[in-house]
């Protein structure tokens, strides 16, 4: 096939699943289990279809295959149609939004299988309606555009997040969610709006070629209210007041989904916005470091305290949207690089965690873990998973955390951020003690008395559990590969933003090459792994000893619950966001 | 005058996001955010006017002008207009699904009063 040819497959990954989505009501009125089947289908078929796409993206140093709806090409430099391109960063994200939904929808097959044909019909929807907009917005190369996305993923979230309605706190969560997130839709609707008035483009290649010329006020402001728009979407503090809620509240392949995969919604507009659009070399990539650091460290601080298993993952999502920022933000090819590896590292750890807890959910019908304990022995399988989960994420060799924290970590040594890169191996710190309690008292920990009743896992959640184990063991064990082909590419294209332009606008381009590379031998990263590791589980053992610390007290007491409150953090953090990119 | 819109547009917005930001009643929160959206309407609206430009309509020209000679004159940007009639339609949609939470939690607490909905906190 040619390239043109292939180009025009770009817009099938997001059909297909909305197809699914509009159909799935309907069938589940033929069997109750046909529209989460028919999903799944839908969804490998999405995921086919890129990685059909990907040897064209990801051959030799990379390269950006754009399509133009309609063929309204650009015209000198001009673009009139929306675009889809596919690059080497935004296809990665697609392609794990399309597998890993895959993999979600056939362990709620056996999660949620008892649920009505009504319900089941309904989530199937909501859920490919969700993984549509994920699809979209990595491969969409315009502003107007990634905002429609942003607000199809956020009437589907609201929708998931309130799916079991009979559930008080369902409720409270989704009114949550529905605040903030459409203060954040508000924020990025009217930054892409000022935009478009001050350039008269939406394309992101255009706007790149418009801006570095004059960069004015109303372009600042705009940048500062997309900014906090899309932070409110990814979960970063002070924008987060959703995200733990939202999680607690939710079935399990929802909340893995959220976590794994829809918060990055948000990073990824952040980091097309602020690295591909924006010029470089101005405050904003210091904010983005400032977001990072605090979302970084106090969640996984408040992780730490969680005695709810799904509401603890939720905090520690916060804290890794924090690294991931950190690293985006360091814009070294090592520390982007990084990222890039660890976005899809954390959808690989972060969907299988979730998992766990939901099955855990679904076996005891406990949420807190003081009620849980001696799964040990009673669910070999369910707490293997949940180990490799935690041992991925606390970058213990060969598993695949080891791999992008040590770019990360390496991209913040060769940029010249000590005191940034202390607060990201704080945050690791904290992040092992808290996931390294979980795992002890949901777990390890011995009990004496047994479960009233413990419900088999299912084959789907089965099968979903080992292969995502294995995933987090693939891309550990194999980090040579991935950083060659995908993350240095993806980096590659992030920090080369003229190279981006110039592709998009010639329908497809190469990406300049980026060295990066990591090797396991580096004495330094191995080192630093077994420090941190040792401390985190020091700290965990302690923190199971004395009475809650009085700054997590504080920190716990600041999250009080009322959606006034949240609401007015998530304004301090925009008019901190517009003055400090204003200033 | 124009400038007058955009004094209307941070009233309204100003007036939403302190509804938002201080009152309990999860009805007048909807409003409050609403009144937000339409702010967020007037400003696009405002934005793509250009000073003493016509209606962005290219059919059926009056009488001594052609469709081409109004497309290469003074009208306002119908693009940013159009973006408006996409916003409009997503807040419906969102105002409907906002107005469904707030009905059944008021079904289940009694009370329309966020600070009932504080189960979830810390």
């Amino acid at each position: 096939m040619s390239t043109a040819a292939v180009a025009s497959l770009l817009p099938l990954p997001v059909v297909i699943p909305l197809a699914g989505a509009a159909t799935a009501p309907v069938l589940a009125r033929v069997h109750r289990h046909l529209p989460l089947i028919v999903s799944a289908l839908t969804m490998a078929t999405a995921a086919a279809v890129l990685l059909v796409i990907a040897p064209r993206v990801y051959t030799g140093d990379g390269r950006v295959v754009a399509h133009f709806f309609g063929h309204w090409g650009p015209v000198d430099g001009k673009v009139l149609g929306v675009a889809f391109a596919a690059d080497p960063f935004g296809l990665t994200f697609a392609l794990i939004s399309a597998v890993l939904g895959t993999l979600l929808l056939v362990s709620a097959l056996s999660e949620l299988g008892e649920l009505g044909p009504r319900e089941i019909g309904g989530f199937a929807c909501l859920f490919q309606l969700l993984l549509a907009a994920l699809v979209a917005a990595a491969l969409t190369a315009d502003t107007i555009n990634l905002f429609v996305w942003f607000e199809v993923a956020a009437l589907a979230s609201y929708g998931l997040t309130g799916f079991f309605l009979e559930r008080p706190i369902a409720l409270e969560a989704a009114f949550k969610v529905l605040v903030l997130t459409t203060i954040g839709g508000f924020l990025v609707f009217v930054g892409s709006a000022l935009l478009y008035a001050d350039h008269g483009a939406l394309n992101f290649a255009q706007l790149q070629r418009a801006l570095p010329g004059h960069v004015t006020t109303p372009d600042l402001l705009a940048l500062g209210l997309l900014v906090a728009g899309f932070a409110t979407k990814a979960g970063l503090m002070p924008f987060h007041g959703w995200l733990p809620d939202a999680h607690t509240a939710a079935p399990g392949a929802v909340s893995a989904l959220f976590s794994a995969l829809m918060v990055d919604l948000g990073l990824v507009g952040i980091v097309r916005l602020t690295m591909q659009v924006y010029p470089g070399g101005h405050r904003i990539l210091g904010l983005l470091t400032a977001l990072g650091v605090v979302s970084a460290i106090l969640g996984a601080a408040l992780a730490l305290a969680q005695d709810d298993l799904k509401r603890l993952l939720a905090w520690d999502t916060v804290s890794q949207m924090g690294v991931l920022m950190i690293g985006f933000a360091s814009a070294t090819p090592a520390g982007v690089a990084g990222a890039t590896y660890h976005l899809v590292n954390h959808a690989l750890f972060k969907g299988l965690m979730f998992l766990c807890a939901g099955a855990i959910v679904h076996a005891t019908g406990e949420t807190s873990m003081s009620r849980m304990g001696g799964l040990a022995r009673r669910r070999p399988l369910l707490t293997g998973a949940f180990t490799v989960g935690v041992l991925a994420i606390a970058g213990v060799p060969p598993l695949n955390g080891f791999a992008s924290l040590g770019l990360i970590h390496e991209g913040l040594h060769s940029g010249g951020h000590p005191v940034v890169l202390g607060g990201a191996l704080l945050a690791q710190v904290l992040t092992i003690a808290a996931l390294g309690r979980a795992a002890y008292v949901a777990f390890y920990r011995r009990r004496s008395d047994d479960y009233d009743h413990l419900e088999p896992l299912r084959p789907g959640m089965r099968v979903t559990l080992l292969s995502l184990g294995a995933a987090c063991v693939a891309f550990g064990v194999l980090p040579g590969v991935v950083v060659d082909r995908v993350a240095a590419p993806a980096a590659s294209v992030l920090l080369h933003p003229a190279a981006y332009a110039q592709a998009v606008l010639a329908r497809g381009g190469d990406v300049p090459p980026l060295p990066v590379s990591f090797s396991y031998g580096n004495a330094g990263d191995l080192l630093l792994t077994a420090v941190t590791v040792v401390v985190g589980v020091a700290l965990a053992v302690g923190y199971l000893r004395i009475p809650e610390p009085v700054p997590i007290r504080w920190l716990r007491a600041a999250h009080t619950g009322s959606v006034n409150d949240y609401a007015a953090l998530a304004t301090a953090g925009v008019i901190t966001c517009a003055v400090v990119v204003l200033a | 005058m124009i400038l007058g819109n955009y004094l209307a547009v941070a009233a309204l917005f100003s007036l939403g996001l302190y509804a938002v930001l201080s009152r309990r009643n999860l009805i007048k929160i909807v409003m409050g955010l609403s009144l937000m959206e339409s702010s967020t309407y007037l400003l696009l609206v405002s934005l793509a006017y250009r000073r003493r430009s016509t209606a962005p309509v290219l059919l059926n020209p009056p009488k001594g002008q052609t469709e081409s000679g109004l497309a290469h004159g003074n009208v306002a940007d119908p693009v940013l207009q159009n973006f408006c009639l996409t916003a409009i339609v997503i807040g419906v949609a969102i105002t409907a699904v906002f107005l469904t939470v707030a009905v059944r939690a008021a079904q289940h607490y009694d009370s329309v009063d966020a600070d009932d909905l504080r189960a979830l906190r810390g």
